[in-house]
């Protein structure tokens, strides 16, 4: 065999990848025929159209769409991001290794996921990654805002009076500059963190790990529900300064309550209603267990889904403050600031955006921890064999 | 099943190639020059019909050594009645417009696309 046949054939046995597990023969199929076809120019138009096959049958178009769409995204997010030349060259390196590094993790961790556990096979799956991406990369711009305020030393007067009270610890940074170093282990942390989510949600969204779609939807739902009561009650951080009467950043409110609510019962609903959903025909000591799976699945799901949408509007409504005038109106409305209170209040609420990293870590645990409950309390409640009442669906095969 | 205008020429002409030797496995670059059809339009029609469950496929049991195995193909029981059925109706169809295109004041403008083929 020629070299260029070899090449050709390489490329061929590689492409058939592309190609759906189910549809793969068919691929193939052209490729071996074509050693029946004469050789030169029949045999090049038949693999030609092999490859329109794979391109077709391997769904190409809207993979290199997906492709395009999330590089463009991620240019833009890290665009966005990256550091100012003026920046002092420390805080620099940081958010630099910050960009570089995120944007890594969202580029390879699907491909060991892939390879580890297989492509996303639902609509349901397909759309939490995407969420999960969008919410990251949102995340990587404005938490580069928010750092760089905090850090930046203000040039003198009340500003610089405010900015010496909230950093007392600090030592006596110069006016103008960025202050200290970058906090390399909260760095390393968030990274750490954000490497767990993304890695979680490819692996309960693969297909060997056999989450149910319906599982995903619905924890997924109730996890937005939990982001969108939680950033009322918390926008900014943690920081209760807000005013504007959808959120109001207080600690004593209805809406406080609904989010303890809705914190503890969105992951142990999710988990009740993914187990029962869940029928394992014949053998109830696997069906338990895949109950159990499902419900501890939605339960993360369900918490994940929440802190990251919280952490989302939370970072991103801190970053706008900062840099829209009407954001800071809105955020406080009927209220007439000084430019020294506006720029403490600025202040508080940048350094108050650690605290959704805290939100970060404990969502999830409580969310999986609510879920198996969920659905240990389902399965409590699920006919017995052989009774009258009638079988629920099966949520996904093999 | 097999009623008009269900399947393209292209697909017609693939079943008429299958059912000529309705029991026997074909292979598809036999099917290719029967049909004339380019190998990325064989193949997505016999993917269909094979979703369809009219043609069933299955790879050959001993390869000529030197060669990769070869695909095979064959109408099923249900996919001979309908082509038959479908070739049958194209048949009439074409009858009918060579009857049109024939009477007098008719408009004689030949219409474009792979003739309807014969059954075997």
């Amino acid at each position: 065999m020629s070299w260029p046949s070899r090449i050709a054939t390489a490329a061929g046995r590689g492409a058939l990848r592309l190609v759906p597990a189910g549809r793969r023969d068919w691929a193939e199929a052209v490729w071996a025929e074509a050693h029946e076809v004469p050789t030169g120019w029949p045999r090049l138009a038949w693999r030609a159209g092999g490859v329109l096959l794979i391109a077709k049958e391997g769904q190409m178009a809207r993979r290199i769409g997906v492709l395009l769409l999330g590089a463009a995204a991620a240019g833009a997010a890290a665009w966005a991001a990256w550091p100012e030349s003026s920046v002092r060259l420390s805080h620099g390196a940081a958010d630099q290794g910050d960009v570089i590094i995120t944007l890594a993790l969202l580029a390879g961790l699907p491909l060991l996921t892939r390879w580890a556990l297989g492509p996303p096979d639902s609509r349901a799956a397909r759309w939490v990654r995407a969420g999960c991406y969008a919410a990251i990369l949102a995340i990587m711009p404005a938490k580069a805002v928010t750092d760089m305020f905090v850090g930046a030393v203000p040039q003198g007067g009340l500003d610089r009076h405010t900015y010496d009270l909230s950093n007392s610890n600090g030592g006596l940074p110069v006016p103008g500059t960025v202050s200290g170093g970058p906090d390399w282990g909260g760095e390393i942390f968030i990274l750490f963190i954000t490497a767990c989510y993304v890695a979680v949600i490819l692996a309960l969204t693969a297909r060997r790990t056999k989450v149910a779609p319906a599982t995903l939807a619905i924890s997924a739902c109730a996890g937005l529900a939990l982001g969108l009561v939680m950033f009322a009650v918390d926008p900014l951080g943690g920081a209760k300064t807000a005013t504007n009467p959808w959120l109001h950043g207080s600690a004593t409110d209805p809406l406080v309550a609904l989010a303890w609510v809705l914190l503890l019962s969105a992951p142990f609903v999710a988990g009740a209603l993914a187990a029962k959903r869940c029928h394992v025909p014949d053998d109830p000591c696997q069906a338990s267990v895949a109950r159990a799976w499902q419900g501890f699945a939605a339960g993360l799901v369900s918490n994940g889904v929440g802190a990251l949408t919280v952490t989302v509007l939370g970072i991103s409504t801190t970053a706008l403050m900062l840099k829209s005038a009407w954001v800071r109106g809105w955020l406080y409305h009927g209220q007439h600031l000084t430019a020294s209170a506006v720029y403490g209040r600025e202040l508080y609420a940048s350094g108050n955006v650690a605290f959704y990293v805290v939100i970060c870590v404990i969502f999830p645990i409580i969310g999986l921890i609510a879920g198996l409950v969920g659905s240990g309390f389902a399965n409590t409640l699920r006919p017995q064999p052989g009774s009258d009442a009638g079988e629920l669906t099966v949520p996904r095969s093999g | 099943m097999g009623s008009r205008g269900e399947f393209s020429p292209q697909t017609l002409a693939v079943l008429a190639a299958l059912s000529g030797q309705a029991s026997a496995w074909q292979h598809g670059y036999a099917l290719a020059r029967e049909t004339g059809l380019k190998s990325g339009t064989l193949y997505p029609i016999l993917i269909r019909l094979a979703d369809r469950g009219l043609v069933e496929a299955c790879w050959q049991d001993e390869p000529v050594p030197g060669r990769p195995r070869r695909h095979l193909y064959r109408l099923t029981a249900n996919g001979l009645a309908s082509a038959t059925t479908a070739l049958a109706e194209a048949e009439l169809a074409a009858a009918e417009r060579a009857a049109t295109t024939t009477r007098p004041g008719a408009n004689p403008r030949r219409r474009r696309g792979v003739a309807a083929p014969v059954v075997p």
